[in-house]
C-alpha cells in the first residue's frame, strides 16, 4: 500500500462521520423537526461553543473525569489483584467466583442510590460505582491471562531455579499483559458509564448531572453535549490504554515486510 | 407536519404504542403508581372517562418525556408540574396547562424538630440535601429562599438522590427538601418528628396538573373537556371518600394490598395529606398570579432567559 493510500484510508472515518453529519443536519432541517426532539449539528455546535465559552463544560467534564480515573485506577488494581489470586489458586476460585459472577448480574442503577447512602453524595460514591463496573472485565481478563501461560515456560523457569518473584516479574507479568490490557479497554469505556450513573442518582456536578440537567430544561442540544463529550472521554481513555499497549508490548510486534 | 414521521420514528415504541392504543389515551403520570393519583383509579374504575368516550392507560414514564411526548403532539395529555409548562414553553414545546389539580406547590423543606430550623431564615449557613438541583423540588427550594430574601450562596447544598428520609435520620444532612405529602408523614412514622416549610406558606406557584398540546386544544376541544370532567369528578370523589378512594388504588398500585397494617395506615396518611392540597371552591382553575409568580422564580433561577407570553401558558377555558 502507498503511502496515499495509507492516508486515504486513515481519513476514511473522518469523511464517515462528515457525511453522517451532513445527513443529520439535512434530515433535521428538512422536516422541521422541533429542536427539543432532535437537534441539528449545527445547534448542538452552537450549544457547545456556548458551554465552553461559560466554562460550564469544562467544570463538568473536569469532575467526571476526576471520578472516571479514580475508579478505573480503583477497579482496576483490586481486579488485578485479586484475580491472580484466583489464578494461582483453584481453591480461593471456588470458594469465591460464585459470588463474583453472581454480583455482576446486579443492576449497577439498582445499587446506586445505595452506595449514595453509604458513601455519602460526594465523588467517592461516583468513584466506587466506576470501580465496581471496572472490575469485572479486568478480573476475568487478568484470569485468563495468568491461565494462558504455557505450562512449559514454568518449567524453563523452574529448570533455571527462578525464585517465585521472578517468575511472577519475568514470565507471569509479561505473558499476561496482553490480555489485561484487553480487560483495561474495555474497563476504560465502562468506566465513564459507571460514573455517570452515580451523578445521575445522586449529584450537582459532572456529565450525568448535565444531562439531568439539559432534560430537565428541555434542552436537548445540552443532552447532545453532555453525551458527546462522555463519548470523546470514552475514546480518548481507550486510545490512551491502546497506545499503553503498543507501548509496553513493542517487544511482540513483528515487522512485516 | 413533515416532521410527525421522524418523531414517531424516534420516539420508538412508547410513541408508537400511544398512537396506535384504538381509542386508547396513555397518560404519563411521571412517577411509579402512588396513592396520591387515587383520583384517576377512582374516575377510570367509576367509568367517568369511559362515559367522555376516552379509554385510558397509565404511563409512569419520567415527567420529562410525558411532556416532550405531549409537545411532539404524540399524546394528547401528561401529568405536570407548573415550572415544567414553562420551562417547556421556554423550548418552544407546543403544550398548555389547562387543569390545576394541587392547588398549592406541595415542596418543603423538612428539618428534625429541635434543630431550630422552623422559617426560611433559619435555613441560611444549614446543610440541605436534595433529590437534584432541577425540577420541581430545586425550583421549590430556590422560591422559598427567595422568599427569605437568600441564595444558594447561603446554604450548603447536596445533591442526595431520592434519599431524603435516609439522610435526615443519620445526620447526614440538617435539613431536606420533600414533598409534604410524603416524606414528613415517613419521618414521623419513623419516630424522627420534623418541622416542616412549607413553600405554599411564602410563596404561591402554579402547581400539578394537566397539561395538553396546543394539536388536541384546537382539533378536540370536546375530548379535553371531557378529561377533565372525569377528572375533575375522579378528584371530588376522593376528597368525598377517600378510604373507597384507598381500597380502589389497591388495583393499580402493585403490593398496596400486601403492606403491614402499619404502612397501609402510613399511606392512608399520604392520602390524606394529598387531599388537602385538592381541596378548593373552584377545581380546576389555574390562578394568573400563580403563574406570574412562577415565572418570577424560574427568571431568578436563571432557569428562564426572559419573560413569556404567560396568557399562552395556561388556559381556564375548558373547565366546566
Amino acid at each position: 500500500m502507498t503511502k496515499l493510500a495509507k492516508r486515504m484510508t486513515a481519513l476514511l472515518p473522518l469523511v464517515a462521520i462528515g457525511v453522517a453529519l451532513l445527513f443529520w443536519e439535512g434530515v433535521a432541517r428538512w422536516s422541521e423537526i422541533p429542536l427539543f426532539i432532535l437537534p441539528p449539528p449545527s445547534a448542538i455546535g452552537e450549544r457547545l461553543a456556548r458551554s465552553i465559552a461559560d466554562g460550564s463544560l469544562q467544570r463538568h467534564t473536569l469532575v467526571t473525569l476526576s471520578e472516571v480515573l479514580a475508579g478505573l485506577a480503583l477497579g482496576a488494581v483490586s481486579a488485578s489483584l485479586l484475580g491472580y489470586g484466583l489464578a494461582k489458586s483453584s481453591t480461593l476460585e471456588h470458594a469465591l467466583s460464585p459470588y463474583i459472577v453472581a454480583s455482576q448480574s446486579i443492576p449497577i442503577v439498582a445499587i446506586a442510590p445505595l452506595l449514595v447512602i453509604w458513601f455519602g453524595p460526594g465523588r467517592l460514591s461516583k468513584v466506587l460505582i466506576s470501580a465496581l463496573i471496572v472490575f469485572f472485565p479486568v478480573l476475568i481478563n487478568t484470569i485468563v491471562g495468568v491461565r494462558t501461560v504455557p505450562t512449559e515456560l514454568y518449567d524453563v523457569m523452574r529448570s533455571l531455579r527462578a525464585t517465585k518473584a521472578q517468575i511472577f516479574r519475568k514470565l507471569e507479568v509479561p505473558a499476561a499483559t496482553p490480555v489485561l490490557l484487553g480487560g483495561l479497554k474495555i474497563g476504560a469505556t465502562l468506566s465513564v458509564i459507571g460514573a455517570v450513573v452515580g451523578e445521575f442518582v445522586g449529584s450537582d456536578q459532572g456529565l450525568g448531572f448535565l444531562i439531568n440537567v439539559g432534560n430537565g430544561l428541555y434542552d436537548t442540544p445540552l443532552v447532545f453535549v453532555a453525551v458527546i463529550t462522555l463519548v470523546a472521554m470514552a475514546l480518548v481513555l481507550y486510545g490512551l490504554v491502546a497506545m499503553l499497549e503498543r507501548k509496553v508490548l513493542a517487544w511482540r510486534i513483528v515487522e512485516v515486510g | 407536519m413533515k416532521s410527525r414521521w421522524l418523531a414517531l420514528l424516534l420516539f420508538g415504541l412508547v410513541a408508537c404504542q400511544a398512537s396506535e392504543s384504538s381509542s386508547g389515551i396513555r397518560l404519563p403520570m411521571g412517577f411509579i403508581p402512588n396513592i396520591q393519583f387515587a383520583p384517576f383509579y377512582v374516575a377510570l374504575e367509576r367509568g367517568y372517562f369511559s362515559e367522555e368516550g376516552i379509554e385510558l392507560e397509565f404511563d409512569y414514564s419520567f415527567e420529562t418525556d410525558g411532556v416532550k411526548l405531549v409537545g411532539a403532539g404524540e399524546l394528547p395529555f401528561s401529568l405536570v408540574s407548573g415550572e415544567q409548562v414553562l420551562l417547556a414553553r421556554a423550548q418552544e414545546l407546543p403544550v398548555v396547562y389547562v387543569m390545576a389539580w394541587w392547588q398549592d406547590y406541595p415542596i418543603a423543606v423538612a428539618a428534625p424538630v429541635g434543630s431550630g430550623i422552623e422559617t426560611p431564615q433559619d435555613l441560611a449557613g444549614i446543610q440541605i440535601g436534595i433529590p437534584g438541583t432541577f425540577g420541581a423540588s430545586y425550583v421549590g427550594l430556590r422560591a422559598l429562599l427567595y422568599s427569605a430574601g437568600l441564595t444558594e450562596e447561603d446554604i450548603t447544598l447536596d445533591s442526595i438522590g431520592f434519599n431524603q428520609v435516609e439522610s435526615l435520620i443519620s445526620g447526614r444532612q440538617q435539613a431536606v427538601v420533600v414533598y409534604v405529602n410524603n416524606e414528613p408523614l415517613q419521618l414521623n412514622a419513623s419516630g424522627s418528628p420534623v418541622n416542616v416549610i412549607r413553600v405554599a406558606d411564602y410563596v404561591d406557584l402554579a402547581s400539578n396538573g394537566l397539561l395538553a398540546s396546543e394539536s388536541i386544544l384546537a382539533e378536540d376541544p370536546d375530548m379535553v373537556r371531557g378529561m377533565i370532567r372525569a377528572t375533575l369528578r375522579g378528584i371530588r370523589d376522593t376528597i368525598e371518600d377517600p378510604e373507597a378512594a384507598f381500597e380502589i388504588s389497591k388495583q393499580y398500585i402493585e403490593g398496596l394490598d400486601q403492606l403491614s397494617p402499619a404502612d397501609q395506615d402510613l399511606q392512608r396518611a399520604v392520602l390524606a395529606e394529598s387531599i388537602k392540597f385538592w381541596k378548593t371552591d373552584r377545581p380546576g382553575y389555574s390562578d394568573p398570579q400563580a403563574w406570574e409568580n412562577m415565572q418570577t422564580v424560574l427568571l431568578e433561577m436563571g432557569l428562564l432567559a426572559k419573560p413569556m407570553d404567560l396568557a399562552a401558558a395556561f388556559t381556564n377555558e375548558f373547565l366546566p
